[in-house]
């Protein structure tokens, strides 16, 4: 009997390593298959893409598409991992902040020669086209669209606290954040970002605040050459946010990352919220607020009533490791035009590449109003490229993020925050 | 311990095993209960200790927005598969240790030994390119492979303890009689041993159950996915979406938790067979 | 390489021990049957042993010398047209990194913190439950639930738990009038070590109350009503019989749940990530982030550190065992044999 009943289990088991092996299934002849992989993955954009490249695929009979959605936590090491083993990707999705190191390491095409001629570059905005070139000339991906920070609110909550309109600087929303704010009741003001990515908007309040001197060119220069984090402005901008976050912050939100700012915002307890457009699909499918009671507004101004909008881009490029450059390449163009674009950006809430996005009733209306108001103003919006290419960044990123928990713990001033990262900036400038 | 109990000492005992198991049960009940709960109610104030509308939209939604139940099945596949394999694969080794006596063994055990101590980040680059020239990247059959080596060292220790308390009598007598050393071991010891090969089984399942970081490095596709990888997308996609988390979490839970209820009477037993005996 | 759940071989190890005390075997055996077996004997334990030899050398063994070099070179993921052999540049990196302190620091109080009342309260667990009582099977089954989630999970359930707007830690303690005002308890480096330590005790009372258990069903009654018979008190009985006897079950379960406690980032991370400010990482859970960073050198020459300093333990375990298997244990063991050349 019981011989027997070893022998079943090995029977299944073995079954269940064939079943295993089956999965390597050989390439069809002729057909060519390309592995895709994600980065900044979630749920509803892989569908999205999956719908993409199956029009892609009908479109391309020979062409079969492998969607890779890795979590996001790990995708970018994932990624690495592949690229580095040279194999099993051929189309990747590339980050501003990961282009720099993934070129420099030999492992992303340059598609320059290939995208000449491409019909698709003449509907690209001008932002969209100088994205997609490195300061080389280079083409290691084009953007499928921009993420730009806007002033997400909840109405209700502002005009109970008897204000009439949202905030348009960063003295009125800490006046107003601190108004709602009531921690017995679990109302919060502002969803504060003090987790990872925490200097991101420490940086915006920042230049906010030095809008009238900045280097267009380097979002982290002012004009005379000297850092941003060296103006006397700067102090009264990282004072204005130590605020934000005493006077109007949940204590918890030291702590808080990208997940934890949306939730706090969409799960009804938190009042404002400064994020990407992106955030406005996620919001809009909350179940403890509705559609009335929220909305988003341009991004807060510093004292001169203006601001700069730190853009920040992703896109599509292909493995120097791939076999199939050309059918990659393909696949880049069909995602970087025409109805696949309007769709990934809309989808996902992005500021689109395409210029006829501009007279799209879409964008001119609810949520999105906020975009295209701050897309029309560029004068008081103004657009700045941020050195987020440079080598160094992940480092600083991890720096600065932890400088800017050290000061709301009450671990280190602001003065001596900015005096840090002056030095920091000047430092690597010098080499 | 073993004489008589008193009635203070009685209460004071019971006191504390209640206290524990409600303190050992709760984080599960609550995790439950946040999973059954409304999405729009999980957020409301005062918090409900008891969903006031009983809802599955968790579930169906993750169902709907995720394979999940692809996610099951593989995990299921290779926790089963590697669990197993690395247990009979265990077997041999632990037998060798047990009743031999060689010159490499106390180095073998060593070698073991050390397998427990490497941080798994260290090995995740190369071993990602070993698979890779193996070709069984994103690949179940490959996933199990790792899984097998990462369960045989303790197993081995382990079911080796319980060969120790087999007395060799045993399959001597079973060879005298003609069989070989194998078919001693496998007609004559095993079934002694089955409590203690079911224990080793169930550490293996678990551990292999809840693996995250290799599943991650060398899963690609979808449908190879498993369970923990998938509940770490969960997160790390744009919101902490608490009720597809905890409806997730409780899917993930239950099957280990069913293998425990069943096993847990021979997992104490089988322990106890290869645990000191005066 | 796992870390994450934990198959018990303190207990298991033991056995092992006695045997160097045991009376070796076949010295009076007849001299052709060793013979017999000499020549076979080499076969078999290559046989048998090949298997698992293969695999693990394979699979975790290549993987991680191959893994190691990277210690001694520079090997930075965000530029690698540069991979020189740098000696012990990396090492000199993680000791001066201002983190390491604190790291180093954090390290010992998790696993102090941890291992100290799982120790206790899984060593009082196994004694009430030693004597059977009505549906003693079913808390068994019940109390071990915890120990069959992963770390990860682990994480995120208590992350939930602690959340500080809408945990229902907060609101149990504002209930029972222990705090006013809720506690952002992941929030501050002090809370959110208590917390990953409170997660981390949930989990592994577990294990200890398994193996300690396990043991404590092997001690012979007779010991006891001896014990009953000169009147001894239950203190006495405890340390005079009770932890004797299984002294070394819970000697080698400590060790060895010091180097899984040690290789086990996955709590941390699933509920700090090592934050706030740095604070709760421990040296596992910080060479994550060097490697997300990047720095796959430094992190390797960590990861060294880590085995190195685990082996230190190994030597005493070792040590902490021989000293055992000398001792009066060794004389019960008639009974059991290991066939020897």
């Amino acid at each position: 009997m019981r011989r027997r009943t070893a022998a079943l289990a090995l029977g299944t088991a073995a079954a269940m390593v064939l079943t295993g092996c089956s999965t390597m299934s050989p390439g069809e002849s002729g057909t060519v298959t390309l592995n895709m992989v994600e980065s900044l993955t979630n749920p509803a954009r892989t569908d999205l893409l999956e719908e993409l490249i199956a029009d892609f695929e009908k479109q391309n009979p020979k062409i079969k598409v492998k969607l890779v959605s890795p979590p996001t936590e790990q995708a970018d090491q994932k990624l690495q991992q592949m690229l580095q083993s040279g194999s099993g990707v051929d189309v990747l999705e590339v980050r501003d902040i990961t282009v720099g190191p993934w070129s420099n390491n030999g492992w992303l095409y340059d598609m320059k020669k290939d995208l000449t001629g491409w019909k698709g570059w003449d509907a690209l905005t001008d932002n969209a086209v100088a994205a997609s070139e490195d300061d080389k000339g280079r083409t290691y991906f084009v953007p499928y669209g921009f993420y730009g920070l806007s002033l997400f609110h909840r109405t209700d909550l502002i005009k109970d606290a008897g204000f009439d309109k949202p905030p348009a600087t960063w003295e009125e929303l800490l006046e107003q954040a601190s108004k709602i704010h009531d921690p017995s009741s679990r109302r919060y003001g502002y969803a504060f970002r003090g987790g990872p990515n925490a200097h991101s908007n420490a940086t915006a309040a920042i230049e906010a605040y030095v809008a009238d001197r900045i280097d267009p060119a380097n979002g982290y220069l002012l004009k005379d050459g000297k850092t941003i984090f060296s103006a006397p402005e700067a102090l009264d901008a990282m004072e204005m946010y130590l605020k934000l976050f005493k006077q109007a912050s949940p204590k918890s939100s030291v702590a808080w990352g990208y997940p934890e700012m949306v939730e706090g915002f969409s799960n009804g307890s938190t009042a404002f919220l400064l994020q990407d457009p992106e955030v406005i699909a996620t919001v809009s499918e909350s179940k403890s607020i509705d559609a009335d009671q929220w909305s988003t507004a341009p991004l807060v101004a510093g004292p001169s009533g203006k601001t700069v909008q730190p853009l920040a881009t992703a896109g599509w490029g292909v493995a120097e490791g791939s076999k199939h450059k050309a059918e990659a390449v393909k696949l880049v163009e069909f995602l970087s035009e025409g109805e696949a674009s309007t769709r990934f950006s809309k989808g996902n809430s992005l500021v689109p590449i395409l210029k006829a996005a501009a007279e799209d009733e879409f964008y001119r209306t609810g949520p999105w109003a906020s975009y295209v108001t701050m897309t029309e103003n560029p004068d008081t919006f103004l657009v700045v490229t941020q050195p987020r290419g440079v080598a160094w960044w992940t480092e600083w990123q991890q720096r600065a993020d932890t400088d800017v928990q050290k000061m709301v713990l009450g671990k280190l001033t602001p003065k001596e925050l900015l005096a840090g990262w002056d030095a920091y900036w000047t430092e690597k400038w010098k080499k | 311990m073993i004489g008589k109990e008193t009635t203070a000492g009685r209460a004071a005992k019971f006191t504390f095993l209640g206290l524990w198991l409600v303190f050992a049960l709760f984080p599960l009940y609550w995790i439950t209960v946040t999973s059954l709960k409304d999405p729009g109610d999980i957020f409301s104030f005062p918090i409900a200790y008891w969903p006031e509308r009983f809802s599955l939209e968790n579930y169906q939604g993750l169902f709907g927005k995720a394979d999940f139940g692809t996610y099951l099945v593989n995990s299921l596949v290779v926790s089963t598969v590697a669990g197993a394999v690395a247990t009979a694969i265990s077997t041999l080794s632990a037998y060798v240790l047990a009743r031999f006596e060689f010159r490499s063994k106390s180095a073998l055990l060593m070698a073991f030994l050390v397998t427990q101590m490497i941080p798994s980040f260290i090995a995740l680059g190369p071993l990602y390119l070993l698979m890779t020239d193996l070709q069984l990247v994103d690949n179940r059959l490959g996933l199990m492979l790792v899984y097998i080596a990462v369960c045989i060292p303790f197993c081995t220790v382990m079911l080796r303890g319980f060969f120790e308390n087999v007395p060799d009598a045993l399959e001597e007598a079973a060879m005298i009689d003609g069989l070989s050393r194998l078919g001693a071991l496998l007609r004559v010891l095993l079934p002694v041993m089955r409590p203690g090969i079911v224990a080793a089984f169930i550490f293996n399942f678990v551990n292999c159950w809840n693996e995250l970081f290799l599943s991650v490095t060398l899963m690609n596709s979808d449908e190879n996915k498993t369970v923990p990888t998938a509940l770490n997308g969960f997160i790390s996609s744009f919101n902490i979406d608490w009720g597809s988390m905890s409806a997730a979490a409780v899917l993930t839970i239950l099957p280990t938790m069913v293998l425990f209820a069943f096993a847990s009477r021979h997992i104490v037993q089988g322990l106890t067979a290869g645990a000191v005996k005066g | 390489m796992s870390g994450t759940s934990t198959p018990p071989s303190g207990v298991t190890a033991a056995p092992s021990v006695r045997k160097e005390g045991a009376p070796p075997r076949g010295g009076g055996a007849g001299g052709r049957r060793r013979r017999e077996f000499t020549t076979r004997r080499g076969l078999v334990i290559a046989a048998f042993m090949a298997p698992a030899a293969v695999f693990v050398a394979l699979f975790t063994y290549y993987p991680m010398i191959a893994g190691s070099q990277m210690a001694f070179r520079n090997w930075n993921l965000t530029d690698l047209t540069d991979t020189s052999w740098v000696g012990l540049k990396n090492f000199r990196e993680v000791f001066t990194d201002p983190a390491w302190g604190t790291v180093l620091g954090n390290t010992a109080l998790w696993v102090v913190g941890s291992i100290v009342p799982q120790l206790v309260i899984g060593f009082a667990l196994a004694l009430w439950l030693r004597r059977r009582f009505r549906l003693r099977g079913l808390y068994q089954a019940l109390i071990f639930f915890p120990w069959a989630i992963s770390g990860f999970l682990i994480g995120i359930l208590f992350r939930w738990m602690f959340n500080s707007e809408f945990g229902v830690v907060n609101d149990l303690l504002q209930k029972a009038g222990l705090i006013d005002e809720p506690v952002a308890w992941l929030a501050d480096p002090d809370t959110a070590m208590t917390a990953v330590l409170i997660a981390n005790v949930w989990y592994g009372v577990t294990f200890f109350a398994i193996m300690i258990l396990a043991a404590l069903q092997s001690i012979p009654d007779e010991l006891y009503e001896a014990a009953a018979l000169d009147g001894a008190g239950k203190a006495r009985t405890l340390f005079r019989i009770t932890i004797p006897y299984i002294r070394v079950t819970l000697v080698l379960t400590v060790l060895l749940r010091v180097i899984w406690i040690f290789n086990f980032p996955d709590l941390i991370f699933g509920m700090t990530g090592g934050g706030p400010n740095d604070e709760t990482h421990i040296v596992t859970t910080w060479m994550i982030k060097i490697t997300q960073q990047g720095d796959y050198g430094k992190a390797s020459a960590l990861g060294l550190l880590v085995v190195a300093v685990l082996l230190v333990f190994a030597m005493f375990f070792l040590t902490a065992t021989r000293e055992r298997g000398g001792g009066r244990r060794g004389a019960g063991k008639g009974g059991k044999r290991g066939v020897r050349a």
